[in-house]
């Protein structure tokens, strides 16, 4: 229980493509796991009003956040057959075709893992409390909004 | 009687702040009214209220001391 809690979600930037590979790779050694499935959420480049969506810069109520994520994984791992579980949500700005968010479920087969995947990535848009901030290419700004 | 207000997202936009404290104020909804009166935006904008972490639904009494966040819809991810 407490080597979750301490679990870090936030990082500072983009989630690299090697920070995503890194982690695949450790799961190597967890020879019961039979699925994995990972959601990668990619900065996207809308165009609004005719200005292009440059970078979401992301701000969050950290504490907040935590313990919201801390309740996500402990209902994740109560809802389903889970091995293990991995989030990650980017704080600052995160530039156009960037990940900023990083789901990692892996179970003993394939119908947990996607199942809960989708579930975590559903309840963090929709309870974490995290807002993203659109950047345009003049440096002005809206409030992005997710869609359902 | 002192209490953190912290303001996020376009809500700190609207105030020019994200974190001050208030005085004196009993209960959620007069705290809104008091917002609303300094930024009449707030008015119609849609935000959630937390209270030491919690997301308050109705009128919520507070106590010296407490954080109160103004959030919002949320759009992470």
């Amino acid at each position: 229980m407490s080597e979750k809690k301490i679990k870090k979600v936030f990082i500072e930037g983009a989630i690299s493509p090697s920070c995503i590979a890194d982690s695949i790779a450790k799961h190597s050694t967890k020879k019961d796991i039979g699925a994995h499935s990972i959601f990668l959420g990619q900065v996207r480049n809308d165009v609004i009003n005719d200005k292009e969506v440059k970078a979401i810069e992301y701000t969050a109520y950290n504490e907040m956040a935590e313990e919201k994520f801390h309740e996500i994984r402990e209902t994740a791992f109560e809802k389903y057959s889970l091995t293990c579980m991995h989030i990650y949500h980017s704080l600052g700005r995160v530039n156009s075709g960037e990940i900023s968010l990083f789901v990692f479920t892996s179970s003993k087969h394939r119908k947990d893992a996607m199942e809960v995947c989708s579930y975590i990535v559903n309840r963090i848009k929709e309870e974490a409390p995290v807002w993203g901030k659109e950047i345009f290419e003049d440096e002005s700004y809206i409030w992005k909004q997710n869609t359902p | 009687m002192k209490m953190k207000i912290l303001a996020f997202g376009i809500i700190a936009d609207i105030t020019g702040k994200s974190e001050w404290t208030i005085e004196n104020i009993q209960h959620t909804d007069e705290l809104k009214k008091h917002l609303e009166n300094l930024f009449p935006r707030l008015k119609n904008m849609k935000y959630a209220i937390a209270v030491n972490l919690l997301i308050t639904n109705g009128n919520f009494e507070l106590t010296d001391g407490t954080t109160v966040a103004l959030m919002p819809p949320f759009s992470g991810g």
